[in-house]
């Protein structure tokens, strides 16, 4: 079921975007697929042009896939699409990973790394942003869906 | 490579439509393995920075069109899965299409803030090609029947940023009937339609093995049908354009001289400037004459550009 976020649930969403890494606004339309999975759209489209839509035929997915809610802390974990939509926006709970890392990373792996940093963080390898993790003493945890992860790490330099 | 071993009755149609010179070529180039063709997606990253990155990577980058720089040919030699397996492709920064497949999006040119209907959209090459061109703005409905195609479809958006498209699932013929009930009209329409593939042998040598005419006919009825629901939906001055990736005359000029002869003053086909040599639309196929303005349509062959086949008709609609 598509459910495009009011104006209220947007803020609600910004919000905790602005708390966890520094965003100050969202260009386009949020929608929720289910109870987690957000989407950002957008297309010049009207709301009601949207429902129309959905009256007639079957709409599979509206825009892209920005992030979902982690259900234990409720906080933001963005994809990396997520993360590089709002590069230009992103000042807090960064980690920079160097070549070697981001192999791994890329790979679906956690890195066995000390950051400082606890929960949710967007990880970063120079100008690339690389989806986000989740940050715990020792490591940080993988969310890289396995159609996104290298295959081979000899490919990539 | 694998050799390809097309069925001697496509190769005897190949020899009707092209000349003796012309049909040895065509044979020799279809036994060769296709130029690596990526196509930078510049929702990401700017042409210049991607050819920076991949030649940094040890790549041989060209760019074959100089309107065109974000169209690049890897030189290098490379590991079979190697383009899809770099961590630029990864991130979304390219997309692997062959270089004939960008030609109905260069046809089609879409700009910016249009509302877009892309009828038969999966995998999502021309849609993310689309997009990349609108930057993002106005609107572009993806629509696909097949569940399976629409994942990839979905995949390949998402990888390349594009967030101005919704996508629908749905029959081709029965969407644009509900178009048509809610007076939903557009822009600019593609029609890639479903067809018999000969254009792809190079890349997809089981399409030799599938190939009969008989599929062939019941496709030109279903290409047909297509194009006479998405013309009904296309706003005054709106424009359409047809493609296959086939060479058969059955799908390709029958098609548009049916569009020409159903829509008699409302249409106007338009001629195509492509970056490619092309050849013209066949007037005469089979006992069967066509529409003169059938010369208008760009047929474009492997021997030609050393590219799969294809073939592109672009279409405005006057009233």
């Amino acid at each position: 079921m598509i459910h495009i976020l009011p104006n209220q649930e947007t803020q609600e969403i910004l919000s905790k975007l602005k708390e966890q890494f520094g965003i100050q606004k969202i260009a386009g339309k949020l929608i929720k697929i289910g109870k987690e999975r957000i989407f950002l759209f957008n297309g010049d489209f009207s709301d009601e042009q949207i429902k129309n839509l959905e009256k007639i035929t079957f709409i599979e997915k509206i825009g892209i896939y920005i992030g979902a809610i982690f259900p234990p802390t409720g906080e933001i974990r963005l994809s990396i699409e997520g993360t590089q939509i709002f590069k230009d926006q992103i000042t807090k709970n960064i980690f920079e990973i160097d070549n070697e890392q981001s192999k791994i990373w890329m790979q679906g792996e956690e890195l066995n790394i000390q950051t400082g940093l606890r929960g949710i963080i967007a990880i970063k390898y120079k100008d690339n942003f690389l989806g986000c993790g989740k940050a715990s003493e020792n490591k940080i945890g993988n969310f890289i869906p396995k159609s996104r992860r290298l295959r081979s790490k000899n490919i990539i330099k | 490579m694998k050799k390809i071993n097309p069925k001697p009755e496509f190769l005897e149609k190949m020899k009707k439509l092209l000349s003796q010179a012309d049909f040895e070529k065509y044979e020799r180039i279809i036994q060769e393995p296709l130029l690596n063709s990526i196509r930078c997606n510049t929702l990401k990253i700017s042409p210049e920075e991607l050819k920076k990155r991949l030649e940094e990577k040890g790549w041989k980058i060209s760019q074959p069109w100089k309107e065109h720089p974000e169209i690049m040919i890897v030189g290098n030699e490379l590991q079979p899965g190697e383009l899809g397996r770099s961590i630029e492709h990864l991130l979304g920064y390219y997309y692997i299409q062959e270089l004939a497949s960008m030609l109905s999006i260069i046809a089609l040119a879409p700009k910016q803030n249009e509302l877009i209907l892309d009828l038969c959209a999966s995998p999502g090459s021309k849609t993310t090609q689309m997009a990349s061109q609108m930057k993002n703005t106005g609107t572009i409905i993806a629509n696909d029947v097949n569940i399976k195609r629409i994942q990839i479809l979905a995949s390949n958006l998402e990888r390349c940023g594009v967030t101005n498209t919704i996508i629908t699932r749905d029959d081709g013929i029965r969407l644009c009937e509900k178009f048509k009930l809610q007076d939903l009209k557009f822009d600019k329409i593609l029609l890639d339609a479903p067809c018999s593939g000969e254009g792809t042998m190079r890349s997809s040598p089981k399409t030799c093995l599938m190939w009969n005419q008989n599929t062939i006919k019941s496709l030109s009825k279903l290409q047909k049908k297509l194009f006479k629901n998405t013309f009904d939906i296309l706003k005054p001055n709106g424009e359409i354009v047809y493609s296959t990736c086939t060479h058969a005359p059955e799908e390709n000029e029958e098609v548009v001289d049916f569009a020409l002869k159903e829509f008699k003053d409302k249409i106007k086909i338009e001629k195509i400037n492509l970056p490619v040599k092309c050849r013209e639309g066949i007037t005469r196929w089979n006992n069967e004459e066509y529409d003169e303005r059938v010369k208008f349509c760009a047929r474009i062959y492997p021997q030609d550009n050393n590219s799969e086949g294809f073939f592109v008709a672009k279409f405005k609609k006057i009233k």
